[in-house]
């Protein structure tokens, strides 16, 4: 038994080390070897059509999507249609910002055209060998399940038997698409095709790679944010096969996992000293809120005079927010393996940063980029947190300490929830003035915090706009003129990394609260307030008018302890509306439902649209009710599941969906569906106690 | 001194330290990759595994205390995919990420084995205990649902 599942894993890497992108086109004459015909597809000996997909597979169900644009496309089945990630990143593969990255809820909408032309190309070059070989007009060819069809002689040609000589012939730029009326998968609830594999434990993730030789290492990490290490006493791991020091760090490696872990967490181990040794999160938020207080801030978004509009106001509106630092807990925890030798690197993992693995392993290696390998595994969760290349560096050093022998690092629940790489912890001040007749005039959005562009992304900041920090607000439509978005900058100790919707996350909850509030200053209903301020952005109503309707807006509730509220947030392309209901029961909030709507343009798979609204809304109601991580003596005092509690299946609401089609262009769905879902049960809370809680998590009073 | 156990019908003979978690056995000593770790303290259920029928935790458990046992991993629930609460899965396309599916089959085809017709707080109860980071409960519910029609009428 053991013997089958070696080879499985054995063999699900072999396959992916055969996909080489760069192969020039023609050079696979042999219908023994798989054939590749653009950046994006492959057509393998048996017929199997591989698709190279820039996108990791994470449980978003991109590689669904993928395969059922191609298998339309092209003319497949979709059971036909593999999915495979290049080992290399390259341009065909990156997005706008010049990097191969699985993010920003791009998996569909950034890829459905340059795929639906790849196969367009296939399909023109397979149908012109069938032709040719023929004698006719390949306008009067067409294509069915696999094959090129010659409909007046019935004659038939599997793709695989055309698929060498179409290699030779030229692709066409601009190739003509099927018409959608053939399309019998896109826009359908298809099922995922990886769902066989991940209903028996065969789905190979990166902590299920095995490879010939293959050692083991466990960490042990700086507790300290930062900290740089003092002293590793080599000797108090006996046993160990070697302690390869790493960044703020060392990784112990071993014949086994657990017997690396038990030696990891025996090491002498000691750090220098930081700055931040004592800082706890009291400090920050106290830092935060000097921020606010502060007379000013860089302006990120300056449109007329909001400062002017807030003095002559007959009423001001003004309220603080502030949220925690937030983790990512992939239920799969971060892990790499790696093999490393003066010539190659090569690693095995769940990553969903290519270029940032890449520019990692350069560094690292000091090796060039074609000379290192990436093996890309089903993700086990990622949220953003893998996109980080610290792991493929330990596992890299961790190999060298062993000679070059694969080493497979796997860090423990502990390590990655102590590790940081957060959401960042932010406060925000709003104000707003309202005229005598109760109209929003002008707006101040003051935010307080660290620039995640600055630390994450090692972006240029122009004009004081970060797009890692300021999405929601630096797009906001509620007021069109004399708005002010400024930012206050307050470094933090812990790394940061993008969380699932970035800061849409924490300013869709500052701006929706604070909109809330600002309905009720003007005594209007909340939903109504919304609606009349977007009345020119018809999705936006769209979605708001189906949360209304869905959820019996404005009706009685089963009692006086409950309570309703609305939200919508517009972020990756895509708008969503949401309508908490929430009762409380002896002061905490308990969410009983939740009404979505969603308008993200074309949904290719609506099916896979849904369990992302479902799952963005259960993923939210962990850190809106209850998970946040806070700081002491400069760690992180949560570790693992018992202090960072996520939702369980028994505290689950009703969670209703609805996909609304305004024909608007094709947005994000990874992501969207998160933002609303704290504010909506926040502005819920007060509708259902008459008191404002503008901290996360809302679970206590 | 060596455990002696069965995982999934085999006889199995593990020389690892007794104090060992069940889990590095079945993944690094035998190959089975299927079971997951998650947390190591017995709190989100992913390593979850059957023990002589019932669901345990096999992160927190020592392999010296499951000698004499027989061990059912995922590998072991069907040769084809053909249990119940895999056809069920199947249906109603469960997973996303699927890393933590292992333990919610393994642990829901315990419950169906117990309670053949569970209620919506049987599954409740039996299922809290394994933690889904993508959101699936909801299909999770209603596979269980249609694995104990599927189970029924055999």
């Amino acid at each position: 038994m053991s013997l089958t599942l070696s080879r499985r894993a054995f063999l699900a890497t072999a396959a992916a080390a055969l996909v080489v992108p760069f192969t020039v086109r023609g050079t696979a004459k042999v219908a023994s070897q798989p054939t590749t015909l653009n950046a994006y597809l492959r057509i393998d000996a048996d017929g199997a059509v591989t698709i190279i997909s820039p996108v990791s597979e994470m449980g978003q169900g991109t590689h669904t999507a993928h395969a059922a644009i191609i298998a339309d496309e092209l003319g497949v089945d979709i059971s036909r249609v593999r999915v495979t990630v290049p080992q290399q990143p390259a341009p065909e593969y990156r997005l706008f910002f010049g990097q191969m990255r699985s993010v920003g809820s791009f998996g569909v909408r950034k890829w459905i055209e340059p795929l639906r032309k790849s196969a367009a190309q296939a399909r023109t070059v397979l149908t012109q060998a069938a032709a040719t070989r023929w004698g006719e007009d390949a306008a009067t060819l067409t294509v069915d399940d696999g094959a090129v069809l010659d409909p007046a002689s019935g004659r038939r040609a599997a793709f695989a038997e055309l698929v060498a000589d179409a290699a030779l012939l030229p692709l066409p730029e601009e190739p003509a698409l099927r018409p959608a009326a053939t399309r019998r998968y896109v826009g359908k609830a298809v099922p995922r095709i990886d769902t066989a594999a991940k209903i028996d434990g065969s789905a190979v993730y990166g902590i299920d790679v095995r490879l010939p030789d293959m050692l083991h290492g466990a960490v042990r990490l700086a507790p300290v944010f930062g900290a740089e290490v003092d002293s590793i006493d080599a000797a108090s791991a006996p046993g160990a096969i070697a302690v390869a020091e790493v960044p703020g760090g060392a990784v112990v490696i071993a014949e086994s996992w657990w017997k690396a872990k038990r030696l990891a967490d025996g090491l002498a181990i000691t750090w220098k000293p930081t700055p931040h040794d004592q800082v706890s999160s009291d400090d920050i938020s106290r830092r935060l809120r000097a921020g606010l207080d502060a007379d000013s801030a860089p302006a990120a978004v300056t449109r007329g005079d909001a400062a002017a509009r807030l003095g002559a106001a007959a009423r001001v509106v003004e309220a603080d927010y502030e949220v925690p630092f937030l983790t990512h807990v992939s239920m799969e925890p971060i892990t790499c393996a790696a093999q490393v030798s003066d010539s190659r690197c090569e690693v095995w993992m769940s990553t969903q940063g290519h270029d940032v693995v890449r520019e990692a392993l350069e560094a690292v290696t000091g090796l060039p980029a074609e000379r290192i390998f990436i093996n890309t595994t089903y993700l086990g969760g990622g949220f953003g947190r893998k996109t980080h290349g610290e792991i493929a560096q330990q596992a890299v050093l961790a190999s060298r300490a062993v000679g070059g022998r694969p080493v497979k690092v796997v860090w423990s629940r502990e390590d990655d929830v102590r590790q940081g790489q957060y959401r960042p912890a932010m406060a925000a001040r709003l104000r707003a003035a309202l005229d005598a007749d109760g109209r929003l005039t002008a707006m101040h959005a003051r935010l307080s915090g660290p620039m995640m562009g600055r630390e994450y992304a090692h972006v240029t900041i122009r004009d004081n706009m970060d797009f890692f920090s300021h999405d929601v607000l630096r797009t906001q439509k509620y007021v069109a003129s004399d708005f002010l978005l400024d930012h206050h900058e307050v470094p933090v100790p812990p790394s940061l990394c993008p969380w699932r919707a970035v800061s849409a996350s924490q300013n869709g909850f500052f701006l929706e609260a604070f909109i809330d509030e600002v309905a009720h200053a003007a005594r209007q209903d909340p939903l109504a307030f919304r609606k009349a301020l977007l009345a020119d952005h018809p999705s936006h109503v769209a979605v708001l008018e189906s949360v209304e309707r869905r959820s019996n807006w404005g009706t009685p509730l089963p009692g006086p302890n409950w309570g309703r509220g609305v939200a919508i947030v517009e972020s990756y392309g895509s708008r969503c509306a949401q309508v908490a209901e929430v009762e409380m029961v002896d002061d905490r909030p308990v969410v009983r439902r939740v009404v979505l709507a969603l308008d993200c343009g074309e949904a290719v798979n609506p099916g896979q649209v849904e369990t992302q609204m479902v799952g963005s809304v259960i993923d939210a109601l962990g850190p809106a009710l209850r998970c946040q991580v806070t700081l002491r003596d400069g760690r992180a005092e949560q570790s693992n599941f018992d202090d960072y509690p996520i939702l369980r299946i028994d505290e689950v609401p009703q969670i209703d969906v609805e996909i609304v089609d305004t024909g608007a262009p094709i947005g994000g769905v990874g992501e969207p569906g998160l933002p609303p879902t704290a504010p909506a049960v926040a502005n819920a809370i007060f509708a259902a106690t008459g008191r404002r809680r503008r901290q996360t998590p809302l679970g206590q009073a | 001194m060596a455990t002696d156990f069965t995982v999934n019908g085999r006889a199995v003979s593990s020389g690892a330290d007794a104090d060992t978690p069940l889990l590095w056995v079945l993944r690094d000593e035998l190959g089975l990759m299927g079971t997951k770790y998650g947390c190591g303290i017995a709190q989100c259920g992913a390593c979850t595994v059957l023990a002589d029928g019932a669901p345990v935790p096999s992160c927190s458990i020592p392999v010296s205390s499951v000698a004499g046992q027989r061990i059912q991993t995922i590998e072991g629930l069907s040769p084809d995919r053909g249990h119940p609460v895999q056809r069920a899965w199947a249906e109603i396309d469960v997973p996303q990420c699927g890393y933590c599916q292992s333990g919610q089959i393994m642990t829901a085809a315990a419950l169906l084995a117990a309670r053949p017709d569970p209620s919506d707080a049987d599954i409740d109860a039996a299922m809290r205990g394994v933690l889904c980071r993508c959101g699936t409960y909801p299909r999770i519910r209603a596979a269980i649902r249609r694995a104990a029609e599927l189970a029924r009428a055999g």
